[in-house]
């Protein structure tokens, strides 16, 4: 017989009811609308590679927050089954890995891992960054 | 609301260099089921982390092979390894899981593992 | 991108680019960055993972059915202890991975399973989409869907048939599913009309669909086909 611990219980009930808040995140749906996917960019400038260059980089993402020496901030099980979720409805249009990759930011906010303010500021540092020429 | 704090440097430090299940080899002690046995999967209660899939409850099962001993999924999920249990691998009908499977396909299996807490002699 | 002909002379495009950022490049680059100064990981994580991700592929198990085929002492290895089979084409489970006793979701127990022409396997994971990342690279997203994922084990000859895999009534199709810590691949039977060939020649038709189990190795295939994927018309009830 395992000690009870109070924590774990509060926690039992929030996994088995398995409460994910699907409603629509803003950055997510601006980027949703506006972004250009793989298929179409590959597809324009003619190139190969059926991945774009980011996927390494969203899947490294995916596993080092399940990983158990980081703390596990979003093991995966969870995160893949949040990731079927949101693709059933809110993220159903999106191809793959863009997906995936708002599937992920979608779990982060809603768990309070990043501000969605936060993001959307650090992306227009990025822009900056990425089209300085 | 954050994670129970459990020693995880224990575990890494354990496994590195060996693998994982490896690290776990004789801790489970004596196996309960051998290659053969009729088992049929328990219905044990639900809670998130089990990798016991729904559709193989109350179904019976061939041990096909006993193929690793470690904590079970629902106790590492809490990061607890104290109890390393038996994993078997299972044989099924495909008939038995499927009450309309064809008929033409009566040979068709369907092959998983569990823990041997979710197991019973048929 | 039409080649340019000068004065006879042929010159060869420059290789094609991607000329513009899209806003999910953008995106996949603020979330790291974001995680790493909330201190989730650190760059130094995200790098070894990354790092690793890179050499990751489906070579070195196309390798290691290929050497199943030509040595039996070396198959009867393959389907014993997979996990030793593997250093033979390169691939250290325990001690290659990012954190050196195998991923939390990898793990280091590799089952080859061995078809027959009587047996013929094919894997899944209903779970979460568990896959041989070490030995076979990234998974296809396909593998992934629930499209698949619920389907196949419910009715996996209707499945493989949409992938162009037909199997007589009394072969026992076995499906596969990857629920705890093994990964699996399929060591298919070697086809017909592959008489003397060489390792290189065999790997080159064992094809990551063909170590999925949702095709069969043929002389003349060496690329997997390209898959739409569809939402599920019968989809089984998930837990």
């Amino acid at each position: 017989m395992t000690d009870i611990n109070p924590e774990k219980i509060e926690l039992d009930m929030e996994m088995t009811s398995r409460n994910l808040d699907d409603s629509p995140i803003s950055l997510l749906e601006k980027i949703k609308k506006e972004g250009r996917v793989w298929d179409d960019l590959s597809e324009q400038y003619g190139v190969d590679n059926p991945d774009p260059p980011w996927k390494v980089g969203l899947d490294s993402t995916c596993d080092v927050l399940a990983e158990l020496s980081c703390s596990q901030p979003l093991p995966a099980l969870e995160r893949r089954w949040e990731e079927d979720e949101l693709s059933k409805k809110l993220y159903a249009d999106v191809p793959f890995p863009e997906r995936q990759l708002l599937a992920l930011a979608h779990s982060m906010i809603r768990r309070g891992l990043i501000d969605e303010g936060d993001l959307a500021r650090h992306m227009k540092i990025v822009d900056k960054r990425l089209n300085m020429v | 609301m954050s994670k129970p704090q459990f020693d995880r440097e224990h575990h890494v430090k354990k496994a590195t260099g060996i693998g994982d299940p490896q690290c776990f080899k004789g801790e489970a002690g004596t196996a309960k089921f051998k290659v053969g046995d009729k088992v049929r999967v328990k219905d044990l209660a639900d809670i998130f982390y089990n990798r016991c899939q729904v559709y193989t409850r109350g179904v019976e099962a061939t041990v096909a092979e006993l193929v690793y001993e470690s904590p079970p999924a629902e106790d590492e999920a809490w990061d607890n390894c104290d109890n390393p249990e038996w994993f078997y691998s299972l044989i099924f009908k495909q008939k038995d899981l499927w009450p309309d499977y064809p008929d033409t396909f009566a040979n068709d299996t369907l092959e998983t593992e569990l823990s041997e807490r979710w197991l019973e002699l048929a | 991108m039409a080649e340019k002909k000068i004065e006879g002379e042929h010159l060869h495009p420059p290789a094609a680019m991607v000329d513009e950022v899209s806003e999910f490049e953008i995106l996949e680059i603020a979330v790291r960055e974001l995680a790493i100064e909330k201190g989730l990981f650190s760059a130094d994580d995200h790098r070894r993972w990354s790092d690793y991700m890179e050499t990751v592929g489906p070579l070195p198990a196309g390798r290691l059915v290929a050497k199943a085929w030509l040595d039996p002492e070396f198959k009867k290895l393959a389907v014993t202890d997979g996990i030793k089979a593997s250093l033979s084409v390169g691939i250290d489970w325990i001690n290659d991975m990012p954190s050196s006793f195998g991923t939390p979701s990898d793990y280091c127990n590799l089952r080859v399973l061995e078809d027959t022409p009587k047996l013929k396997h094919v894997v899944v994971c209903t779970l979460c989409s568990c896959y041989p990342r070490p030995i076979l690279g990234q998974s296809p997203e396909w593998y992934r869907t629930p499209n698949y994922r619920r389907r196949i084990v419910r009715w996996p000859r209707q499945v493989l048939s949409e992938f162009g895999l037909q199997l007589p009534e009394d072969v026992e199709v076995r499906v596969e599913d990857s629920n705890q810590k093994s990964r699996f691949i399929v060591l298919p039977v070697r086809p017909e009309g592959t008489e003397g060939w060489t390792e290189d020649q065999l790997a080159e038709i064992v094809t990551r669909d063909c170590l999925i189990g949702v095709a069969v190795p043929k002389p003349d295939k060496t690329a997997n086909d390209k898959r739409s994927v569809h939402p599920a018309i019968n989809p089984v009830e998930h837990h």
